[in-house]
């Protein structure tokens, strides 16, 4: 993609909202588990690329970026949650929304329940894995960590999983 | 391009992996973004040295465009079951020139803004909160109620539920006497759920005789959980009785909003959300609902009569906050049960009795 148009800052933010957000949005979502903050993280992440284009410069680069700045700030939030759980009134209303429909919710929070058990570093692999099908190398990119270990956290990831769905059922 | 060790079992095993996480985030449809990432943009590059400042301006445009959208979306909201609107609705909803240009819909299926042509159906499901006698009092459960809407609108509904209307479970009860109702009015500010009790009996400033104060606090909880669960908006309540301001309703300090009690002092810590009351299910069959456990352990037991047909033990998401739970039941005789689903007594049986929630069920053959 080195032969991509140059873009500018606001181009690349257009460009890239269009593509990539919902997909975003949702990688976040298997990460943090609720859809609110999902969208904070990946618009926050946007506005960061936004700042950072100098320097990106290519759409390629942008879109890793992206991945990377919401996998963190997913992360950075989930460390915040933990601390402020203790600290705040579970906000119980929106549990489950009032007329939200309960099976659909409920075959998705089976899968997201379970993700959110696992280690942080195996329920990113998966995500990543899985969801954006990005290959090994990649991920290790995204997530600054080695090709081994992506393949550790993956294989543990699964069966971890694997175990908590078969619990489930 | 996938250096995944590929062999045919774990070719299965990927694709059930992708199938499943696929499915878990599928029905995630992010609301419309890119005005409010603009305008975030703009800010930051213009003034990037002084970015932080800037930033938490912007959060404060972000909060007052949440708080407008929130209103278009109680203003506009057809309430209703299942219609999916999608985006091609929220276009429809009247947007401010400026950078909030979207409604910041909630991604639930079917709270989407949609224009008023489209037809509001008459029936739907809202959340009332009833109270139980728990171990350490009276406290709230919620129950969905599927019902006629009043007044084309879910939170006047819902409210004249929680004070006329049984609980499904036998457990649970209201506590506002006979005759009384309760509805949503329009008054400003915007940001505030006004609800006005109305009532032909016995005037309900002060606490009547034979309720005890704990119990008035929590009836007065019951309106403001109910009230914000269907709005699914935590706007602070103020509570006008017949038409007017008043200072105590029930007994309780009334004259400001309030915003909802503490949980831990207002819920029941156990609910049992699926089966409801009362339901018919097959083997097997999930259990879920919410639980604030110690050491999130949850423990139930299937009953007939006093004898135990089957017990397990599941850990809730989280502890000591209200976290998702649910486990599946299987293996039981067709017949009709009571389930109870309970924390476990960190003291060891000196303390409080646990909390707990029960629903009769009915095993089908």
């Amino acid at each position: 993609m080195s032969t991509a148009p140059r873009w500018d800052a606001d181009t690349a933010v257009d460009e890239l909202y269009a593509a990539h957000y919902r997909q975003l949005v949702r990688l976040s979502v298997l990460l943090v588990h609720d859809v609110e903050t999902a969208e904070e993280v990946v618009q926050d992440s946007f506005v960061a690329m936004h700042d950072r284009w100098r320097k990106l410069r290519d759409p390629d680069k942008g879109l890793a970026y992206l991945r990377q700045t919401v996998v963190n700030r997913s992360r950075s939030v989930l460390r915040h949650r933990g601390v402020q759980a203790r600290h705040t009134p579970p906000v119980l209303p929106d549990v489950r929304g009032a007329d939200e429909e309960v099976l659909v919710a409920e075959r998705r929070k089976v899968v997201l329940d379970a993700l959110r058990e696992l280690p942080g570093r195996q329920r990113e692999v998966l995500a990543l894995r899985y969801y954006l099908d990005l290959s090994e190398a990649d991920i290790a990119e995204v997530l600054g960590i080695s090709r081994g270990a992506v393949k550790s956290h993956a294989s543990r990831g699964v069966a971890a999983l694997r175990h908590l769905l078969e619990d489930a059922s | 391009m996938n250096e995944f060790p590929d062999t045919p079992g774990r070719r299965g095993d990927d694709e059930r992996m992708r199938r499943l996480l696929d499915a878990a985030v599928s029905d995630v449809e992010p609301s419309e973004a890119l005005g409010s990432i603009h305008a975030r943009t703009k800010v930051s590059s213009m003034q990037r040295k002084r970015s932080w400042v800037l930033g938490a301006g912007a959060a404060v445009v972000a909060t007052a465009a949440t708080v407008a959208a929130v209103t278009v979306l109680s203003d506009s909201t057809t309430p209703g079951g299942g219609g999916d609107a999608g985006p091609a609705a929220s276009a429809g909803t009247s947007q401010s020139p400026h950078e909030s240009k979207q409604p910041t819909e909630k991604p639930s299926p079917t709270q989407k803004p949609s224009g008023k042509e489209s037809a509001a159906p008459a029936v739907q499901t809202v959340p009332v909160y009833y109270v139980g006698d728990t171990s350490r009092g009276p406290r709230l459960y919620r129950e969905f109620h599927r019902v006629d809407l009043v007044d084309g609108d879910p939170v006047t509904t819902a409210l004249a539920e929680a004070v006329s209307t049984d609980p499904t479970d036998p457990d649970y009860r209201t506590d506002w006497p006979e005759g009384v109702s309760a509805a949503v009015v329009d008054a400003p500010p915007s940001d505030v759920i006004t609800i006005d009790v109305q009532t032909s009996g016995s005037p309900l400033r002060e606490r009547p005789g034979g309720m005890s104060q704990e119990e008035a606090e929590i009836a007065v909880e019951q309106l403001i959980y109910t009230a914000q669960a269907a709005k699914q908006s935590r706007d602070p309540v103020q509570f006008f009785l017949n038409g007017g301001r008043t200072d105590t309703l029930l007994g309780v300090p009334v004259s400001e909003p309030l915003a909802q009690g503490d949980a831990t002092d207002v819920l029941a810590q156990v609910w049992i959300i699926e089966p409801s009351e009362g339901a018919e299910v097959t083997a097997p069959f999930e259990v879920s609902g919410l639980a604030a456990a110690f050491e999130a352990n949850v423990q139930w037991e299937l009953m007939q009569g006093d004898r135990v047909v089957k017990r397990g033990f599941t850990t809730a998401e989280e502890c000591c906050t209200m976290a998702p739970y649910s486990f599946k039941i299987k293996d039981v005789p067709a017949g009709d049960y009571t389930l109870v689903v309970h924390d476990s007594d960190p003291s060891g049986g000196e303390g409080f009795a646990p909390w707990q929630d029960t629903k009769r069920v009915t095993v089908l053959p």
